[in-house]
Formats: C-alpha cells, sequence, structure tokens
C-alpha cells in the first residue's frame, strides 16, 4: 500500500469516527413508538399490498409483529429506526421455537437470517396442536 | 487511475463538511434529515472499503484503458471544449446504461445493492458504495470511450465529476430545485425516487448528472408529494454488518446457483428476485401487483404519475 494512501486512509478513518460520533450525539434517528394493530396493519400493507391479513400479534414490547395471511405467516420486525419484513410459510411459524417469552422465526434469508418476537405465548391458542402440520 | 487533477479526493473534505452540516443544522432544527449511527457508520465504512477494494482491481482496470487507448480510433485533444462537452455527454449516458444494468441484472445487482440497502437517505448514503463494483466488471463500460480516443486522464476526471456530482443529491434537506433544473439534470427530489422502494418508484431514475437519459429511455418517474418515499430494497436487511452489506446478495446469488443449478442462468442473470418457480418478485411483479390492488380501490382512474400506464 503506497504510504500516501495509508495517510489518507488513516485521515478518512478518523473522519468516519467524527462524523458517527457526531450522528450518535444528534439523536436524529426517526422516532420510534411501539408497535401497535393499526400501525402493523399500515406497515404490513406497505410491505405486502394486496394481501389479506386474517390475524395480527403485536410483540409484547412493541418491536415487531407477526401475522397470518392464508398459508402465510408475515414477520415484521425492528431494526434500528426503521423494519424489516419478510413472509414464511405459517406452518413453519407455528412450529418455530418458542422460549423465555420469544418466538424466533428462521427466515431462510442472508440478507435477514432470523427474526425474534416476544410475545405472550406461541402458537396461538387457535391454533390447535393436532393442526399445526396441516396449515 | 488517479490524475493529477482528482475531483473525488479534492472533495473528500467538502463531503465530510457537508455531512457535518446536515447533521448539526437538522439537531438545530433548521433542516430536515434522519441518521441512526449504526447505519451511518455502515455507510461511512462502505465508502472508505469501497476505495480499499478499487485497489484491488485498479491494476487491471487502468491496464484495459491504456490498451484501449492505444488502439484509439481518433485523437482527441483534453484542450478542446468541444471535447470536454462530448465527454460529458456520453460518459453520463454511459452511467445511466451502467446503473440500469446494475438494477436490472442481478449479477450486477450484487454489486450494487449496497448502495440502496439503507433506509435511510441523507448525504451518508452517498457515501455507501460497492466493494465488488470493480470484480463485477462494469469498468468495461467505459473503455469505449478511452477506444474512441478520449485520453484516459479525461475519462478519470468526468467519471470523478460525476461521482461528486452524485454526493449532493443525496439529502431530503433540499426539496425542489427550480423547475427548468429539474427538467435537465438529476437532482434530490429524481434521485430520491431511485432510493425508494414504493413499487411506483422501482427501478427508475437511472441518471448519473442528466436527468435526461431517463426521459429518452422511458425510466423518468418524477417525485409525488401524494407518496412519500420509503427507502431501502425490497427485502430489507435485518441488521447493520458491513460484511453483510457488502455480501449478502452474492451469497445468495451462490445459494441459488447451488440448490438450482439448472436454472443458474436465471439466478445470476435474471433480473433481482428472479425465480425459475415463480414465487418470488421482481420489481414488475411487484409494480403489477401494486398497480393491481391500486385499480382494485379506483377502479375507474388510472394510476397517476406511472410512466407505464
Ligand atoms: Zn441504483
Ligand atoms: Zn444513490
Amino acid at each position: 500500500m503506497p504510504e500516501g494512501f495509508a495517510v489518507q486512509f488513516a485521515a478518512s478513518f478518523a473522519a468516519v469516527a467524527v462524523l458517527v460520533g457526531l450522528a450518535a450525539w444528534a439523536r436524529i434517528a426517526k422516532p420510534m413508538t411501539p408497535l401497535d394493530d393499526a400501525r402493523v396493519l399500515k406497515l404490513l400493507a406497505e410491505e405486502f399490498p394486496g394481501r389479506p391479513i386474517e390475524r395480527v400479534w403485536v410483540a409484547v414490547d412493541g418491536r415487531g409483529a407477526l401475522a397470518k395471511s392464508g398459508a402465510a405467516a408475515l414477520v415484521l420486525c425492528e431494526v434500528g429506526d426503521g423494519y424489516v419484513a419478510r413472509h414464511i410459510p405459517w406452518a413453519q411459524a407455528i412450529a418455530s421455537s418458542f422460549r423465555d417469552g420469544v418466538v424466533k422465526l428462521d427466515l431462510s434469508d442472508v440478507a435477514a437470517p432470523n427474526a425474534r418476537i416476544a410475545l405472550q405465548s406461541w402458537p396461538p391458542p387457535s391454533t390447535p396442536p393436532h393442526n399445526r402440520q396441516a396449515a | 487511475m488517479k490524475p493529477v487533477f482528482d475531483p473525488v479526493t479534492l472533495a473528500i473534505p467538502f463531503f465530510i463538511l457537508a455531512i457535518i452540516l446536515e447533521i448539526v443544522l437538522t439537531r438545530l432544527k433548521v433542516a430536515r434529515a434522519h441518521y441512526e449511527t449504526r447505519d451511518t457508520m455502515a455507510s461511512l465504512a462502505m465508502g472508505l472499503g469501497s476505495n480499499v477494494a478499487g485497489l484491488l482491481t485498479a491494476g487491471v482496470v487502468v491496464a484495459a484503458t491504456l490498451w484501449s487507448y492505444q488502439h484509439r480510433l481518433f485523437d482527441i485533444p483534453m484542450t478542446a471544449i468541444w471535447a470536454w462537452v462530448a465527454i460529458f455527454l456520453i460518459e453520463d449516458m454511459i452511467y445511466y446504461w451502467f446503473h440500469r444494468l446494475s438494477h436490472e441484472r442481478r449479477f450486477w445487482w450484487a454489486a450494487h445493492v449496497n448502495h440502496h440497502s439503507s433506509q435511510h437517505y441523507n448525504l451518508s448514503t452517498a457515501l455507501r458504495q460497492t466493494w465488488t463494483g470493480g470484480i463485477a466488471g462494469t469498468w468495461v463500460l467505459w473503455l469505449p470511450l478511452a477506444f474512441l480516443g478520449f485520453p484516459p486522464a479525461m475519462i478519470a476526471i468526468q467519471k470523478g465529476i460525476s461521482l461528486v456530482y452524485q454526493f449532493w443529491i443525496h439529502t431530503e434537506v433540499v426539496g425542489r430545485t427550480p423547475r427548468w433544473f429539474e427538467a435537465v439534470f438529476n437532482t434530490p427530489s429524481h434521485h430520491r425516487v431511485h432510493h425508494a422502494r414504493n413499487p411506483r418508484y422501482l427501478d427508475r431514475n437511472y441518471a448519473g448528472i442528466l436527468i435526461i437519459w431517463d426521459k429518452l429511455f422511458g425510466t423518468f418517474q418524477p417525485e409525488l408529494d401524494e407518496e412519500a418515499c420509503r427507502y431501502g430494497i425490497v427485502k430489507n436487511l435485518s441488521g447493520f454488518n458491513v460484511l453483510r452489506v457488502a455480501f449478502h446478495e452474492w451469497i445468495a446469488m451462490a445459494q441459488d446457483v447451488v440448490r438450482h443449478p439448472r436454472h443458474a442462468l436465471g439466478y445470476v442473470f435474471g433480473p433481482p428476485g428472479w425465480s425459475h418457480d415463480g414465487s418470488r418478485d421482481t420489481s414488475m411483479t411487484l409494480r403489477a401487483q401494486w398497480r393491481a390492488s391500486q385499480s382494485a380501490k379506483h377502479p375507474d382512474a388510472g394510476v397517476a404519475g406511472d410512466p407505464s400506464t
């Protein structure tokens, strides 16, 4: 690596540190409020236009949500000051592990490998255990 | 290839100062922008890493450019004004097609997606540059300039001017510029549309400096007051790890090829979102779904501002 480039790189590195520090100090991220049903439905309508939503489960901490749409589970998760959304088979969603009040969903996507959503219980009581595989 | 006059190097202090201003003015409530700390760190780290990654392929790019220039068709003088006007227009059109290819074919999208993977649109997003552009080989598109006879230094300067121009348009602080400017140049408003993931805005406004290419080739979409831009990619990232930002689409593409080798060509050179069984969405299918949902809501109305209606 030429010396000039090394100096330039070091200076740029320092500048990055200053800018990141400034961004942290400024506290100008998008304001995040806990999700509620209405907001979840709005976000899901943006993410999955035209898709009918049968039922929504909002995370107890308001930082995510799950919804049933036919044979699919729509997953919404807080990331920074935004959200990511994915859909997975409903059967997979209800078979996902639920431990310590958190359901861990495998999204099978290198861009978003999994999602953790804090729920009171999972799978929903309205899904009888014998239906889990059939859904 | 860095010429004696390198617009990008000269502009770096301006980039830093502009980001500081955008943050501080927002903090003082004079301007409107959003910065999330980890997102900012990822964007700036991508910019820094892009410089280093560029070095890895710089030798090949320089050699190919010099070879093309040695076999040039004409001798174009670097001192002639007409030559600068010509390279400005031709380079900007090459940029348009490079950018369009980078969105419409997955192999090149894999290198470009990182620029779009922030859910933010601020000046730091401009520096969220590719690490894998050299490997993707899109620099080949600029070789005809050298082959035509434009000196390599002139090409490098013009590419630098384009990159520097495109920095300032990554902001929400500037609303609309005067109409004559919006009509001819790429602006914050036009490029906000380019970074938006709303179906109506997907794969529009590929311009570098001049927006005329989008108008000419049918990809122009104005920003509409009734539809605020939602930034990011169709399937956003679930974190801020720069390695994931830089390589996620390459990895996903490799996984698809390994799982479905018979459909490898489609998974590599098809549009992003293409799948052999139609189980995924491309920009085109997303736009069609959105249009269908709009016409279901308003059966008698066309979809305003959608160039394909
Ligand atoms: Zn782009
Ligand atoms: Zn951009």
